[in-house]
Protein backbone atom coordinates (compact mmCIF):
# COMPACT_ATOMS: atom_id res chain seq x y z
CA UNK A 1 0.00 0.00 0.00
CA UNK A 2 3.32 2.37 -0.58
CA UNK A 3 2.08 3.38 -3.93
CA UNK A 4 2.23 7.29 -2.60
CA UNK A 5 4.72 6.71 -0.49
CA UNK A 6 9.08 5.91 -0.41
CA UNK A 7 9.02 2.58 -1.75
CA UNK A 8 10.26 0.25 1.26
CA UNK A 9 13.84 -0.86 1.66
CA UNK A 10 14.65 -3.27 -0.75
CA UNK A 11 12.64 -2.28 -3.16
CA UNK A 12 15.71 -0.03 -5.19
CA UNK A 13 13.50 0.73 -8.29
CA UNK A 14 12.46 4.10 -8.45
CA UNK A 15 10.35 3.83 -11.19
CA UNK A 16 8.12 1.52 -9.50
CA UNK A 17 4.79 0.53 -9.28
CA UNK A 18 4.39 3.58 -6.89
CA UNK A 19 4.68 6.11 -8.51
CA UNK A 20 3.35 5.53 -11.83
CA UNK A 21 0.15 4.52 -10.19
CA UNK A 22 -0.58 7.60 -8.77
CA UNK A 23 0.20 9.46 -12.17
CA UNK A 24 -2.34 6.85 -13.81
CA UNK A 25 -5.06 7.98 -11.32
CA UNK A 26 -4.31 11.62 -11.89
CA UNK A 27 -4.58 11.13 -15.45
CA UNK A 28 -7.74 9.02 -15.19
CA UNK A 29 -8.95 11.41 -12.91
CA UNK A 30 -8.67 14.27 -15.53
CA UNK A 31 -10.55 12.45 -17.65
CA UNK A 32 -13.94 12.47 -15.61
CA UNK A 33 -12.82 8.81 -13.79
CA UNK A 34 -14.54 9.49 -10.52
CA UNK A 35 -13.81 5.88 -9.25
CA UNK A 36 -10.05 6.46 -10.10
CA UNK A 37 -9.88 9.24 -8.30
CA UNK A 38 -11.58 7.47 -5.42
CA UNK A 39 -8.86 5.44 -5.24
CA UNK A 40 -6.49 8.14 -5.48
CA UNK A 41 -8.26 9.93 -2.03
CA UNK A 42 -7.79 6.17 -0.37
CA UNK A 43 -4.05 6.52 -1.42
CA UNK A 44 -3.30 9.84 -0.52
CA UNK A 45 -5.40 11.13 2.25
CA UNK A 46 -3.67 9.85 5.29
CA UNK A 47 -0.31 11.91 4.21
CA UNK A 48 -2.64 15.08 2.75
CA UNK A 49 -4.69 15.64 5.45
CA UNK A 50 -2.27 14.59 7.95
CA UNK A 51 -0.15 17.63 6.68
CA UNK A 52 -2.79 20.01 6.71
CA UNK A 53 -4.28 18.80 10.40
CA UNK A 54 -0.68 19.82 11.68
CA UNK A 55 -0.60 22.99 9.65
CA UNK A 56 -4.51 23.84 10.47
CA UNK A 57 -4.85 21.91 13.97
CA UNK A 58 -8.40 22.46 14.43
CA UNK A 59 -10.07 19.78 12.77
CA UNK A 60 -12.89 21.31 11.41
CA UNK A 61 -11.32 24.23 9.76
CA UNK A 62 -8.29 21.12 8.45
CA UNK A 63 -11.28 19.07 7.09
CA UNK A 64 -12.61 22.14 5.16
CA UNK A 65 -9.40 22.98 4.18
CA UNK A 66 -8.93 19.10 3.03
CA UNK A 67 -11.83 18.78 1.03
CA UNK A 68 -10.83 21.85 -0.96
CA UNK A 69 -7.74 20.24 -1.90
CA UNK A 70 -8.87 17.39 -3.31
CA UNK A 71 -11.31 18.85 -5.13
CA UNK A 72 -8.72 21.28 -6.30
CA UNK A 73 -6.47 18.44 -7.29
CA UNK A 74 -9.51 16.89 -8.94
CA UNK A 75 -9.70 19.75 -11.18
CA UNK A 76 -6.25 20.58 -11.74
CA UNK A 77 -5.31 16.75 -12.44
CA UNK A 78 -4.84 17.54 -16.03
CA UNK A 79 -2.82 20.07 -15.18
CA UNK A 80 -0.27 17.50 -13.55
CA UNK A 81 2.82 16.83 -15.14
CA UNK A 82 4.82 13.90 -14.82
CA UNK A 83 7.39 15.24 -16.33
CA UNK A 84 8.25 17.87 -13.68
CA UNK A 85 7.96 15.40 -10.76
CA UNK A 86 6.05 13.06 -8.94
CA UNK A 87 2.39 13.34 -8.52
CA UNK A 88 2.35 13.29 -4.30
CA UNK A 89 4.82 15.96 -4.42
CA UNK A 90 2.61 18.24 -6.74
CA UNK A 91 -0.79 17.64 -4.34
CA UNK A 92 1.46 18.09 -1.28
CA UNK A 93 2.85 21.43 -2.34
CA UNK A 94 -0.91 22.21 -3.49
CA UNK A 95 -1.88 21.06 0.41
CA UNK A 96 0.75 22.82 2.64
CA UNK A 97 0.57 26.31 0.24
CA UNK A 98 -3.53 25.81 0.75
CA UNK A 99 -3.31 24.96 4.70
CA UNK A 100 -0.81 27.70 5.30
CA UNK A 101 -3.38 30.80 3.56
CA UNK A 102 -6.36 28.93 5.89
CA UNK A 103 -4.19 29.68 9.30
CA UNK A 104 -3.16 32.41 8.09
CA UNK A 105 -6.58 34.45 7.08
CA UNK A 106 -7.80 32.53 10.16
CA UNK A 107 -5.37 34.58 11.89
CA UNK A 108 -6.63 37.84 11.19
CA UNK A 109 -9.52 36.98 13.04
CA UNK A 110 -8.86 34.79 15.55
CA UNK A 111 -5.89 34.31 16.89
CA UNK A 112 -4.59 30.62 17.29
CA UNK A 113 -4.20 29.50 21.04
CA UNK A 114 -2.22 27.46 20.36
CA UNK A 115 1.29 29.35 20.56
CA UNK A 116 4.87 28.14 19.99
CA UNK A 117 5.77 26.47 23.12
CA UNK A 118 2.54 25.37 24.60
CA UNK A 119 1.65 23.27 21.24
CA UNK A 120 0.87 20.04 21.99
CA UNK A 121 -0.09 17.76 19.12
CA UNK A 122 -2.92 15.20 20.12
CA UNK A 123 -2.91 13.72 16.61
CA UNK A 124 -4.37 10.25 15.98
CA UNK A 125 -1.70 8.12 13.62
CA UNK A 126 -3.87 5.70 11.65
CA UNK A 127 -3.04 1.69 11.69
CA UNK A 128 -2.98 0.87 8.44
CA UNK A 129 -0.59 -0.53 6.27
CA UNK A 130 0.31 2.71 4.88
CA UNK A 131 1.13 4.28 8.31
CA UNK A 132 3.18 1.75 8.55
CA UNK A 133 5.49 3.11 4.96
CA UNK A 134 5.07 5.92 6.60
CA UNK A 135 6.30 5.31 9.91
CA UNK A 136 9.80 4.32 7.54
CA UNK A 137 9.87 7.03 6.04
CA UNK A 138 9.26 9.27 8.96
CA UNK A 139 12.47 7.55 10.45
CA UNK A 140 14.19 8.45 7.76
CA UNK A 141 13.29 11.94 8.05
CA UNK A 142 13.88 11.87 12.24
CA UNK A 143 17.26 11.29 11.99
CA UNK A 144 17.33 13.75 8.86
CA UNK A 145 16.36 16.09 11.70
CA UNK A 146 18.69 15.28 13.79
CA UNK A 147 21.63 16.65 11.96
CA UNK A 148 20.13 20.03 11.99
CA UNK A 149 20.93 22.15 14.75
CA UNK A 150 18.44 23.13 17.11
CA UNK A 151 18.09 26.26 16.26
CA UNK A 152 17.85 25.15 12.64
CA UNK A 153 15.19 22.47 13.02
CA UNK A 154 12.99 24.90 15.54
CA UNK A 155 13.04 27.72 12.85
CA UNK A 156 12.27 25.09 10.12
CA UNK A 157 9.14 23.45 11.96
CA UNK A 158 7.48 26.52 13.10
CA UNK A 159 7.88 27.47 9.11
CA UNK A 160 7.14 24.16 7.67
CA UNK A 161 5.04 22.71 10.13
CA UNK A 162 2.86 25.60 11.75
CA UNK A 163 2.85 27.31 9.11
CA UNK A 164 4.32 30.58 10.77
CA UNK A 165 6.12 33.41 8.32
CA UNK A 166 9.94 33.94 8.80
CA UNK A 167 8.90 37.21 10.28
CA UNK A 168 6.17 35.65 12.84
CA UNK A 169 9.21 32.73 13.45
CA UNK A 170 12.23 35.52 14.13
CA UNK A 171 9.81 36.78 16.52
CA UNK A 172 8.20 34.32 18.51
CA UNK A 173 12.22 33.24 18.76
CA UNK A 174 13.37 37.11 19.43
CA UNK A 175 15.45 36.64 16.46
CA UNK A 176 16.83 39.83 14.90
CA UNK A 177 14.89 39.90 11.33
CA UNK A 178 16.20 37.80 8.72
CA UNK A 179 17.98 35.28 10.90
CA UNK A 180 15.20 33.14 10.95
CA UNK A 181 14.96 33.29 6.73
CA UNK A 182 18.36 32.19 7.01
CA UNK A 183 17.87 29.58 9.88
CA UNK A 184 15.03 27.77 7.51
CA UNK A 185 17.47 28.06 4.31
CA UNK A 186 20.28 26.69 6.19
CA UNK A 187 17.80 23.84 8.32
CA UNK A 188 16.65 22.86 4.53
CA UNK A 189 19.84 22.78 2.64
CA UNK A 190 20.73 20.37 5.97
CA UNK A 191 18.28 18.20 5.40
CA UNK A 192 17.91 18.26 1.31
CA UNK A 193 21.75 16.82 1.74
CA UNK A 194 21.41 14.57 4.49
CA UNK A 195 18.51 12.97 2.24
CA UNK A 196 20.93 12.71 -0.49
CA UNK A 197 19.34 15.10 -2.78
CA UNK A 198 21.74 16.72 -5.03
CA UNK A 199 21.11 20.17 -7.38
CA UNK B 1 19.67 41.00 -7.37
CA UNK B 2 20.69 40.96 -4.01
CA UNK B 3 22.13 38.73 -1.40
CA UNK B 4 18.68 39.64 0.41
CA UNK B 5 16.35 38.45 -2.21
CA UNK B 6 18.22 35.12 -2.99
CA UNK B 7 18.10 34.56 0.85
CA UNK B 8 14.32 34.03 0.99
CA UNK B 9 14.21 30.64 -1.29
CA UNK B 10 14.25 28.57 2.02
CA UNK B 11 10.89 30.80 3.38
CA UNK B 12 9.55 31.16 0.09
CA UNK B 13 9.70 26.75 -0.52
CA UNK B 14 7.89 26.51 2.62
CA UNK B 15 5.41 29.23 1.95
CA UNK B 16 6.74 31.12 4.75
CA UNK B 17 6.76 34.20 3.14
CA UNK B 18 4.06 36.94 3.37
CA UNK B 19 1.94 37.82 0.22
CA UNK B 20 4.04 40.74 -0.58
CA UNK B 21 7.51 39.03 -0.30
CA UNK B 22 5.99 35.93 -2.08
CA UNK B 23 5.05 38.11 -5.35
CA UNK B 24 8.73 39.73 -5.12
CA UNK B 25 10.46 36.40 -4.66
CA UNK B 26 8.35 35.00 -7.40
CA UNK B 27 9.11 37.77 -9.83
CA UNK B 28 12.71 37.65 -8.86
CA UNK B 29 12.70 33.69 -9.65
CA UNK B 30 11.38 33.98 -13.14
CA UNK B 31 14.46 35.34 -13.96
CA UNK B 32 16.93 33.57 -11.25
CA UNK B 33 17.89 30.24 -12.76
CA UNK B 34 20.23 29.86 -9.06
CA UNK B 35 16.76 30.87 -7.24
CA UNK B 36 14.93 28.41 -9.48
CA UNK B 37 16.95 25.36 -8.64
CA UNK B 38 17.58 26.25 -4.62
CA UNK B 39 13.72 26.53 -4.55
CA UNK B 40 13.05 23.32 -6.42
CA UNK B 41 15.44 20.99 -4.49
CA UNK B 42 14.89 23.06 -0.84
CA UNK B 43 11.04 22.47 -1.61
CA UNK B 44 11.61 18.81 -2.44
CA UNK B 45 13.07 18.24 0.85
CA UNK B 46 10.35 19.96 2.81
CA UNK B 47 7.98 18.01 1.18
CA UNK B 48 9.41 14.69 3.10
CA UNK B 49 8.05 16.73 6.38
CA UNK B 50 4.90 15.06 5.63
CA UNK B 51 6.06 12.09 6.19
CA UNK B 52 5.74 12.97 10.11
CA UNK B 53 2.31 13.20 10.23
CA UNK B 54 0.45 10.84 8.37
CA UNK B 55 -2.87 10.97 9.99
CA UNK B 56 -6.36 9.33 8.67
CA UNK B 57 -9.13 11.94 7.93
CA UNK B 58 -12.24 12.01 9.51
CA UNK B 59 -14.46 9.33 8.02
CA UNK B 60 -17.14 11.31 6.43
CA UNK B 61 -14.67 13.39 4.21
CA UNK B 62 -14.49 10.92 1.53
CA UNK B 63 -17.77 10.98 0.60
CA UNK B 64 -17.88 14.81 0.76
CA UNK B 65 -15.34 14.70 -1.55
CA UNK B 66 -16.17 12.18 -3.98
CA UNK B 67 -19.88 13.78 -3.82
CA UNK B 68 -18.19 17.66 -4.05
CA UNK B 69 -16.20 16.16 -7.96
CA UNK B 70 -19.61 15.43 -9.53
CA UNK B 71 -19.96 18.95 -9.70
CA UNK B 72 -16.82 20.18 -10.64
CA UNK B 73 -15.64 19.61 -13.96
CA UNK B 74 -12.00 18.92 -14.32
CA UNK B 75 -10.15 21.64 -15.98
CA UNK B 76 -8.36 20.92 -20.04
CA UNK B 77 -4.99 20.18 -20.01
CA UNK B 78 -2.76 23.23 -21.18
CA UNK B 79 -1.69 23.07 -24.58
CA UNK B 80 2.25 23.16 -24.86
CA UNK B 81 2.93 26.55 -26.17
CA UNK B 82 -0.33 28.00 -24.77
CA UNK B 83 0.03 30.96 -23.03
CA UNK B 84 -1.79 31.37 -19.68
CA UNK B 85 -5.24 32.88 -19.96
CA UNK B 86 -4.07 36.75 -20.53
CA UNK B 87 -6.25 38.01 -17.62
CA UNK B 88 -4.10 36.13 -14.96
CA UNK B 89 -1.51 38.65 -15.74
CA UNK B 90 -2.96 41.52 -14.78
CA UNK B 91 -4.35 39.95 -11.57
CA UNK B 92 -2.42 40.53 -7.81
CA UNK B 93 0.76 40.41 -8.11
CA UNK B 94 1.03 37.12 -5.94
CA UNK B 95 -0.93 35.85 -8.45
CA UNK B 96 1.11 37.08 -11.32
CA UNK B 97 4.27 34.88 -11.42
CA UNK B 98 5.11 33.75 -15.05
CA UNK B 99 3.78 30.68 -15.36
CA UNK B 100 7.00 29.11 -16.88
CA UNK B 101 10.54 30.70 -15.33
CA UNK B 102 11.59 28.48 -18.22
CA UNK B 103 10.56 31.24 -20.30
CA UNK B 104 11.91 34.33 -18.12
CA UNK B 105 15.23 34.63 -19.66
CA UNK B 106 18.37 33.38 -21.66
CA UNK B 107 19.82 32.54 -18.64
CA UNK B 108 16.76 29.17 -18.18
CA UNK B 109 16.13 28.40 -21.57
CA UNK B 110 13.43 25.13 -21.26
CA UNK B 111 16.24 22.75 -22.95
CA UNK B 112 18.58 23.92 -19.91
CA UNK B 113 15.71 23.52 -17.51
CA UNK B 114 15.01 20.35 -19.48
CA UNK B 115 18.38 19.06 -19.63
CA UNK B 116 18.39 19.13 -15.49
CA UNK B 117 15.54 17.91 -14.99
CA UNK B 118 16.32 15.14 -16.82
CA UNK B 119 19.85 15.03 -15.18
CA UNK B 120 18.49 14.80 -11.82
CA UNK B 121 15.59 11.98 -12.76
CA UNK B 122 19.00 10.12 -14.36
CA UNK B 123 20.99 10.89 -11.17
CA UNK B 124 18.34 9.58 -8.91
CA UNK B 125 17.65 6.12 -10.51
CA UNK B 126 21.15 5.36 -9.50
CA UNK B 127 20.07 6.73 -5.94
CA UNK B 128 18.03 5.69 -2.74
CA UNK B 129 14.55 5.08 -3.04
CA UNK B 130 14.02 8.34 -0.53
CA UNK B 131 16.64 9.90 -2.81
CA UNK B 132 14.06 9.68 -5.48
CA UNK B 133 11.26 10.56 -3.92
CA UNK B 134 12.82 13.71 -2.99
CA UNK B 135 14.36 14.49 -6.15
CA UNK B 136 10.90 13.96 -7.72
CA UNK B 137 9.47 15.92 -5.77
CA UNK B 138 12.34 18.78 -6.67
CA UNK B 139 11.67 18.24 -10.22
CA UNK B 140 8.19 18.73 -9.19
CA UNK B 141 8.52 22.10 -7.69
CA UNK B 142 10.16 23.63 -11.03
CA UNK B 143 6.60 23.83 -11.96
CA UNK B 144 6.25 26.19 -9.56
CA UNK B 145 5.32 29.03 -11.34
CA UNK B 146 2.53 27.06 -12.65
CA UNK B 147 1.09 26.54 -9.28
CA UNK B 148 1.25 30.40 -9.38
CA UNK B 149 -1.14 30.00 -12.02
CA UNK B 150 -3.24 27.13 -10.50
CA UNK B 151 -3.74 29.20 -7.22
CA UNK B 152 -5.00 32.33 -9.69
CA UNK B 153 -7.93 29.80 -10.93
CA UNK B 154 -8.64 28.37 -8.07
CA UNK B 155 -10.28 32.21 -7.19
CA UNK B 156 -13.59 31.66 -8.30
CA UNK B 157 -16.32 33.39 -7.67
CA UNK B 158 -15.99 34.18 -4.26
CA UNK B 159 -12.55 35.97 -5.17
CA UNK B 160 -12.63 39.35 -2.64
CA UNK B 161 -11.27 42.43 -4.61
CA UNK B 162 -8.04 42.30 -6.21
CA UNK B 163 -5.18 44.31 -4.29
CA UNK B 164 -5.46 46.61 -7.71
CA UNK B 165 -9.53 46.72 -7.18
CA UNK B 166 -9.06 47.98 -3.92
CA UNK B 167 -6.45 50.59 -4.82
CA UNK B 168 -8.42 51.74 -8.00
CA UNK B 169 -11.43 52.15 -5.60
CA UNK B 170 -9.86 53.64 -2.54
CA UNK B 171 -11.69 56.98 -1.46
CA UNK B 172 -7.97 58.54 -1.10
CA UNK B 173 -6.88 56.84 -4.62
CA UNK B 174 -5.02 59.52 -6.90
CA UNK B 175 -4.66 58.64 -10.23
CA UNK B 176 -1.74 60.41 -12.24
CA UNK B 177 -2.17 61.93 -15.63
CA UNK B 178 -1.05 59.49 -18.51
CA UNK B 179 2.66 59.16 -19.45
CA UNK B 180 3.37 58.79 -23.07
CA UNK B 181 5.94 55.90 -22.99
CA UNK B 182 9.32 56.54 -25.23
CA UNK B 183 8.29 53.39 -26.81
CA UNK B 184 4.77 53.78 -27.48
CA UNK B 185 2.02 53.54 -25.42
CA UNK B 186 0.63 55.14 -22.12
CA UNK B 187 1.17 54.59 -17.93
CA UNK B 188 -0.42 55.88 -15.34
CA UNK B 189 -0.37 55.27 -11.20
CA UNK B 190 -2.89 55.15 -9.08
CA UNK B 191 -2.17 55.58 -5.51
CA UNK B 192 -3.84 55.02 -2.61
CA UNK B 193 -1.85 56.63 0.68
CA UNK B 194 -4.30 54.88 3.05
CA UNK B 195 -4.18 51.09 1.44
CA UNK B 196 -0.12 52.41 1.33
CA UNK B 197 -0.34 50.70 -2.20
CA UNK B 198 0.11 52.13 -5.81
CA UNK B 199 -0.86 50.70 -9.16
CA UNK B 200 0.54 50.79 -12.34
CA UNK B 201 -1.47 50.87 -15.53
CA UNK B 202 -0.15 50.70 -18.54
CA UNK B 203 -1.85 50.67 -22.11
CA UNK B 204 -0.13 49.10 -25.70
CA UNK B 205 2.97 48.81 -23.30
CA UNK B 206 5.51 47.41 -25.90
CA UNK B 207 7.66 44.67 -25.39
CA UNK B 208 10.81 45.24 -23.22
CA UNK B 209 13.85 44.89 -25.62
CA UNK B 210 15.31 41.54 -25.82
CA UNK B 211 17.13 40.16 -22.37
CA UNK B 212 15.09 43.66 -20.92
CA UNK B 213 12.28 43.67 -18.22
CA UNK B 214 10.10 46.53 -17.00
CA UNK B 215 10.97 47.36 -13.64
CA UNK B 216 9.05 49.56 -11.32
CA UNK B 217 10.34 51.55 -8.49
CA UNK B 218 8.82 53.86 -5.57
CA UNK B 219 11.21 56.40 -4.44
CA UNK B 220 10.81 56.71 -0.80
CA UNK B 221 11.30 60.74 0.57
CA UNK B 222 15.22 60.74 1.07
CA UNK B 223 14.85 60.06 -2.92
CA UNK B 224 16.43 56.54 -2.67
CA UNK B 225 15.03 54.02 -5.32
CA UNK B 226 13.27 50.80 -4.07
CA UNK B 227 12.29 47.89 -6.36
CA UNK B 228 8.73 47.82 -6.88
CA UNK B 229 8.74 44.77 -9.00
CA UNK B 230 9.46 43.52 -12.73
CA UNK B 231 6.87 43.58 -15.20
CA UNK B 232 7.80 41.27 -18.25
CA UNK B 233 4.22 41.80 -20.20
CA UNK B 234 3.39 44.20 -23.05
CA UNK B 235 0.43 45.74 -23.83
CA UNK B 236 -2.74 46.48 -21.56
CA UNK B 237 -1.39 45.57 -17.62
CA UNK B 238 -2.61 46.61 -14.50
CA UNK B 239 0.58 45.78 -11.71
CA UNK B 240 0.58 46.55 -8.15
CA UNK B 241 4.21 48.41 -7.37
CA UNK B 242 5.50 46.02 -4.38
CA UNK B 243 6.22 47.85 -0.74
CA UNK B 244 4.57 50.17 0.92
CA UNK B 245 3.17 53.52 -1.37
CA UNK B 246 2.37 55.46 1.52
CA UNK B 247 5.26 57.41 2.52
CA UNK B 248 6.71 57.26 -1.44
CA UNK B 249 6.91 60.41 -3.37
CA UNK B 250 7.21 59.15 -6.12
CA UNK B 251 7.20 56.09 -8.62
CA UNK B 252 9.10 55.06 -11.80
CA UNK B 253 9.25 52.45 -14.74
CA UNK B 254 12.81 51.24 -16.10
CA UNK B 255 14.12 48.92 -18.28
CA UNK B 256 16.62 46.94 -17.22
CA UNK B 257 18.36 43.53 -17.58
CA UNK B 258 16.50 40.38 -17.27
CA UNK B 259 15.75 39.31 -13.84
CA UNK B 260 16.06 43.43 -12.77
CA UNK B 261 18.47 45.66 -11.24
CA UNK B 262 19.32 46.67 -7.68
CA UNK B 263 18.75 50.12 -8.43
CA UNK B 264 17.85 52.07 -11.58
CA UNK B 265 20.67 51.67 -14.21
CA UNK B 266 18.70 53.90 -16.88
CA UNK B 267 17.05 57.10 -16.81
CA UNK B 268 13.24 55.90 -15.82
CA UNK B 269 10.79 55.66 -19.37
CA UNK B 270 8.16 57.01 -16.70
CA UNK B 271 8.35 59.33 -13.49
CA UNK B 272 5.34 59.75 -11.56
CA UNK B 273 5.83 62.25 -8.60
CA UNK B 274 3.19 61.77 -6.06
CA UNK B 275 3.50 65.22 -4.41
Amino acid sequence: MSRFSVVPPGDTSPEGPARIDLERLLRRSAAGDEDAFAELYDAVSSRLYGMVRRVVRDPAQSEEVAQEVFLDIWRQSARFDPARGSALSWMLTIAHRKAVDRVRSAEASRQRDDRYGTSNQDVTHDSTSEAVVGRLDAERVHRALETLTGAQRQALELAYLSGYTHTEVATMLDLPLGTAKTRIRDGLIRLRDTLGVTS
Amino acid sequence: MSDDIHALSGAYAVDALDDSERAQFEQHLAGCAACQAEVASLAAAATTLSSLSDTAPPPGLRAKVLQGITTVRPLPPLVSGDGEPGDISTREPALSAPPQPAAAGPETAPDELAARRGGRHAETRRGSPLRWLVAAATAAILAIGGFAVWRSTDSGSTTPPTVAEQVRSAPDAKTSSDVALPGGGTATVVRSPSLGKAVVITSDLPSAPAGKVYQLWLQDPSGHFTSAGLMDASGDQTVVLQGDAADAQAAGITIEPAGGSEQPTSNPIAFFSFA
